[in-house]
């Protein structure tokens, strides 16, 4: 029982980093119909950024601030530059491109910062919490992690649903067409959600890095378990990402707990394919189909 | 100015890959009036819209508005011109709700306040609406969802509104009360509207001017009366 707690606690910590992930492949996909496979890769680049500024300030908090905002950035010259002339192509053309940009950006990394593993710093401290005499498998920093991401998911539903840029974000991606004939500038919403989606990434990038070290490609697996974690939930739900993330982390935590940590991936895998077998919609689908 | 058209169109050509739906096309709009546009299927009448909203670039000619040149505009620009275009199939965004499709009409104009006094006039024109204001767009019918794509529209107050078949798919009833509104609201407000129809019975009844195309020409312009009346022309291209 003490056990099945600790696995539960701390697999939350893990599951909000990937829920983070699937979160920005959530905007992303909503926003233009487009799968990002650089994701993991962008926040890998911004955890550098940040790195690079702490070293020079040795100021945790400024490098975090740097992160995000070239997150921010990135996403958006991403948009304008690479994905634009692509959005109303074929989807095998972005699926190239993207992979395209996570082997330049990895590629790019290593070159900057060489292939060596870094040691990233984390926001609070590590050492494990205790409820009396039980030892909760978590840390503050995990406490700070979860927060961090449900402070973000909460974030963004407030933009989507109550602010004008919201609506527009929304109305871009529901239905283009409409939205042009209502003079939204399609084009800049489509930017600001790459824009949004790169800020959540850099953020899953340094609440992760503490525990994978930092190289080149230390998001590559966090991707794809965020990517797994999008379609539990469903690529199409900010609600799902979350949980779909949080289910994984936990029941991975188990997995790793209880039978081997070498397990872990293989599992990983396998629930991909069971829920793309299964439900491939994802669990908080409302429908198939879209209306008209 | 009084002399100008609220929008004229000069001698377009317009099409998709190879086919031009659209060959020399000219038609002018005095401000305050309702111009049908009637023709068979494939005439051109929607290209013709879609080609004024920017949708679609004209290979040549000239569109103004109120004397502006639009021409090769994009539609996000040509909407803040002050020209509304409400599409075939309507456009009804089903994921947001009724309030949120009105909202989103007035955002580019209007700020905060604009905004809240856009939204009430259009719930004070439109009582439907207002009482189906929290409700997914995707629940009202056919009738409804005319109405709603109408009054969003208006929320930025253009100056010409270009409806394309309104009445396609709904009752005889819901499509009288409908062209009724679009007469109360030229009447009342002095809009001008460019109506694309297949109903031109319907169309003719409301309309000051016709045009009709076929195959991608002006066969016939004239007042509406007129063009009721011509028993020939209308049962050569309107089928009645």
């Amino acid at each position: 029982m003490r056990e099945f707690i600790q696995f539960t606690l701390g697999g939350i910590s893990f599951g909000m980093v990937y829920a983070a992930i699937a979160l920005s492949l959530v905007l992303i996909w909503r926003g233009t119909r487009i799968l990002n496979y650089s994701q993991g890769a962008m926040a890998m680049f911004t955890t550098y950024i940040a790195f690079t500024v702490i070293g020079h300030t040795g100021n945790y908090w400024a490098g975090f601030a740097a992160a995000l905002a070239v997150g921010l950035l990135l996403g958006a010259v991403i948009e304008r530059t690479v994905i634009r002339p692509v959005e109303n192509k074929p989807p095998l053309n972005a699926v190239v491109v993207t992979i395209g940009l996570l082997v330049f950006l990895e590629g790019l990394a290593g070159i900057i910062y060489g292939g060596q593993y870094r040691s990233f710093p984390a926001a609070f401290s590590i050492t494990g919490l205790h409820a009396g005499s039980l030892a909760l498998g978590i840390s503050l920093n995990d406490v700070f992690v979860a927060a961090a991401v449900l402070a973000a998911a909460l974030g963004l539903a407030v933009l989507f649903r109550y602010t004008s840029a919201g609506l527009r974000l929304r109305a871009a991606a529901f239905n283009t067409y409409a939205a042009r004939l209502l003079g939204v500038r399609v084009g800049r919403m489509f930017t600001l959600g790459w824009a949004l989606a790169g800020l959540i990434g850099a953020l899953a990038g340094v609440l992760v890095s503490p525990d994978t070290f930092l190289y080149p490609a230390s998001m590559d697996s966090i991707f794809v378990l965020g990517f797994t974690a999008a379609v539990i939930g469903g690529l199409d739900s900010p609600v799902g990402a979350v949980v779909g993330g949080l289910i994984l982390g936990v029941a991975l935590n188990y997995v790793g707990g209880y039978l081997g940590s070498n397990l872990v991936p293989i599992f990983g895998l396998a629930a991909l394919i069971v829920i793309l077998m299964l439900r491939p919609s994802g669990l908080f689908a409302t429908s198939t189909g879209r209306q008209v | 100015m009084a002399d100008q058209p609220a929008l004229a169109v000069e001698d377009v050509v317009a099409g998709y890959g190879g086919v031009l739906a659209l060959q020399g096309v000219s038609l002018s709009v005095p401000a305050g009036t309702i111009t049908a546009v009637l023709g068979a299927n494939g005439a051109g009448k929607t290209t013709l819209l879609t080609t004024i909203s920017g949708f679609v670039r004209p290979r040549q000619g000239r569109i103004t508005l109120d004397g502006t040149d639009l021409t090769r505009r994009r539609p996000e620009e040509i909407v803040r011109a002050g020209l509304a275009h409400v599409p075939e199939g309507q456009g009804v965004i089903t994921e947001l709700t009724v309030e949120e499709n009105l909202r989103l009409g007035a955002l580019w104009r209007h700020g905060p306040a604009g905004r809240t006094e856009a939204l009430a006039d259009a719930y004070r024109r439109f009582p439907l609406l207002a009482a189906a204001r929290g409700r997914s767009a995707g629940t009202l019918s056919g009738g409804e969802r005319q109405i709603l794509v109408i009054a969003r529209a208006l929320m930025a107050r253009p100056r010409v509104l270009l409806l394309d078949e309104p009445s396609l798919g709904l009752a005889p009833k819901i499509v009288a009360q409908v062209m009724g509104l679009i007469r109360r609201l030229r009447d009342e407000t002095g809009l001008t509207v460019l109506l694309v129809e297949q109903n031109a019975r319907s169309a003719l009844g409301i309309a000051d001017r016709g045009v009709v195309l076929n195959l991608g020409r002006v066969v016939a312009a004239e007042d509406a009366a007129a063009l009721a009346a011509d028993v020939g022309l209308r049962q050569h291209y309107l089928g009645f």
